[in-house]
């Protein structure tokens, strides 16, 4: 396993706009619970990073079931932001993930720009949390229901008034339901943001053709998994070019070597979901097929192959 | 990773899995189930895994026994795999069944694969009259599991949907025909959540105590995912962890 390979002559440390992280794994938002799910399974302290699950002002229940489905190397899941709100999260999360030693970065989501202030102000000042990452991907009531994430002026705006308020890493998280993402991340960076982390789910649906019905609760739903990657890697290598924060790459990472090509493409730390739903401590795996890769090509520091197909 | 002992067809599509497993973390309780990766080794297709629940488990020799229908493509790939070759399991997962011990007469209600979980429990369940139900389409997918039932100390009743066995019909109508006559203590049920609501529903009509299983679409079956979430009276749960058990008249059923 990997700790055969844990010879400490391989720096695997990643610098995210200041903050320190002994690796560049990051667990993905809604992937992972908050920490003591996978904890049964291995030691999250080892994690570079750990992004908790999504949540909102108000309590929400969530979509009708079914809200997974299985395609190509990929699921479809139409969760729907089940989450217990914000001030249960608070009284009830927050004390649990205290005992942990790694930073925790909470995933908020808001249907108006309002609530995403309400929910970056409730996070200010607790020191259990490192960072917010602002999901992009819900859609904007008030201004007609689109996903926030589609309008560079509406993402410029939220990151400029989150940023004002909230002093700590603000990351801003990409739809990759977009014509061009890089607007989006141009946006972000304008607006003050600290990194971009891409992507969020691609936009699919399933039909279960016997019953010649939509196979979720809520008939449409987003692809994740290995059947995204390429995708997203295109994204962030197109996106790498545009701004000169650092992004979290995202998007059916299995293994070592799908984090060192999303390095190369242009990311700085590596954000792992489906993955985890497969093999719970998949991120220790991950972790040693890293070293193995900087061993076999002799490299030392693994940040220098952040961008490196770029130069 | 864990040895196969045994893979083969004791039914139309019924599959009857047998696996060495050595290495389990904790005894597997009635009720609780095992999330079985279908794809070999680096494979991600198909991605998620599949659960099954337990059929049987030895526990001097760690032998667990699953039984599965081939319904699609997972468990289609699953039904190709030999004796000898290895599958990467984990479990136990889930809430099981209460094994209290209960001094009256129990019911159990099963239909189609449904069975499975029900089997692993009459066996320990302690000594006291059980009777079970058991229903499926045709006799021939009812013929193993009444072998095995037939092992135990409990008196089996069997419905089929297109032949005459102890009624032509689902296990359900059967199940009520002994409800007119005699009052269950407690009453545990497996199958199509249809079948699971309207059992619930002659419980509570009658101020009968049991538990039901519920199966709901899984992503992680370890909790991290919502995907498996079902409405209850305590707000939203998670049937891999919290369930699948439930007790009757806790969970909101898709009827
Ligand atoms: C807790 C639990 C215990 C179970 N125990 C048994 C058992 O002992 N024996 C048995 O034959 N079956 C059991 N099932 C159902 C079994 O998991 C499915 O039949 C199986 O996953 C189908 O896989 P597939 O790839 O062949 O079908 P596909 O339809 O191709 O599967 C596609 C996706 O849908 C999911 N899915 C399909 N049918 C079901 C279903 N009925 N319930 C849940 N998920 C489903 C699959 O897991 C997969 O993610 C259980 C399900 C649950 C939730
Ligand atoms: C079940 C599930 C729940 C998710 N929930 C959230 C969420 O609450 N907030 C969010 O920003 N992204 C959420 N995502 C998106 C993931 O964080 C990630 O961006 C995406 O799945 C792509 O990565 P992957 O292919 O490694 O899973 C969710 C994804 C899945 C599969
Ligand atoms: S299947 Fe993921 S939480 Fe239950």
């Amino acid at each position: 396993m990997p700790e055969k390979n844990a010879s400490e002559k391989f720096d695997l440390s990643i610098d995210l706009a200041g903050l320190k992280l002994k690796n560049p794994l990051i667990t993905a938002s809604g992937t992972c619970g908050n920490g003591k799910e996978l904890d049964n399974y291995f030691d999250i302290n080892k994690l570079g990073a750990f992004t908790l699950k999504g949540i909102t002002v108000s309590p929400r229940k969530g979509n009708k079931s079914p809200r997974i489905a299985e395609t190509p190397s990929g699921i479809i899941n139409s969760i729907g932001l089940e989450n217990p709100g914000i001030d249960q999260f608070i009284k009830k999360t927050i004390p649990e993930i205290a005992e942990y030693r790694l930073p925790f970065f909470c995933n908020i989501s808001g249907y108006s720009e309002a609530e995403f202030l309400e929910l970056a102000e409730k996070l200010c000042g607790r020191k259990e949390i490192a960072g917010v990452e602002v999901n992009l991907s819900c859609p904007n009531i008030e201004g007609g229901g689109l996903a926030f994430g589609t309008d560079p002026k509406t993402v410029y705006s939220i990151t400029k008034k989150v940023r004002k308020i909230y002093d700590k890493l603000l990351i801003v998280k990409l739809t990759p339901n977009i014509t061009d993402i890089t607007e989006i991340a141009e946006a972000a960076e304008s607006g003050g943001a600290d990194c971009v982390s891409m992507i969020n789910t691609i936009s699919a649906m399933k039909i279960d053709i016997d019953k010649q019905k939509p196979l979720l609760g809520s008939l449409t739903g987003g692809l994740s998994g290995p059947a995204i990657r390429p995708a997203a890697v295109k994204m962030v290598y197109d996106t790498f070019k545009k701004i000169n924060i650092p992004i979290i790459g995202i998007g059916g990472i299995r293994n070592g070597k799908d984090v060192i090509e999303f390095m190369l493409a242009g990311a700085s730390a590596a954000g792992i979901g489906t993955i985890n739903m497969i093999e719970a401590d998949a991120a220790l795996r991950i972790i040693g097929e890293i070293k193995d890769y900087l061993k076999k090509h002799n490299i030392k520091r693994l940040s220098s192959l952040i961008g490196k197909v770029h130069i | 990773m864990f040895e196969i002992l045994k893979n083969k067809e004791v039914g139309p599509d019924i599959f009857y899995l047998v696996l060495k497993c050595d290495e389990l973390s904790e005894q597997p309780k009635p009720g609780q189930f095992f999330n079985v990766k279908i794809s070999r080794k680096l494979s991600t297709d198909p991605l998620l895994r599949r659960p099954f629940s337990v059929f049987d488990f030895d526990e001097d020799q760690n032998i667990l026994e699953l039984v599965y229908r081939k319904v699609g493509r997972g468990t289609e790939i699953l039904s190709k795999y030999k004796a000898g070759e290895k599958l990467d399991v984990i479990g136990p997962l889930g809430n099981p069944f209460s094994t209290e011990k209960r001094s009256g007469l129990i019911h159990l209600v099963g239909g189609g694969m449904g069975i499975v979980p029900l089997h692993y429990l009459a066996r320990t369940l302690e000594k006291g009259e059980k009777k079970v139900f058991l229903g499926a389409e045709n006799s021939d997918e009812l013929e193993f599991f009444t072998k095995r039932f037939k092992k135990m100390n409990v008196e089996i009743h069997r419905a089929a949907m297109t032949e005459k066995m102890e009624i032509k019909g689902s296990v359900l109508v059967l199940w009520m025909n002994y409800l007119d006559q005699e009052k269950p203590l407690f009453v545990y049920t497996c199958g199509p959540e249809k079948m699971l609501s309207a059992v619930e529903k002659e419980c509570l009509k009658s101020s009968i105590q049991g538990q039901l299983s519920i199966e709901r679409r899984m992503g992680c079956g370890i909790g991290v995912c919502l995907s498996c979430s079902c409405e209850t009276t305590e707000g939203n749960k998670r049937s891999c962890v919290d369930g699948p058990v439930f007790t009757l008249g806790e969970v909101v059923l898709n009827a």
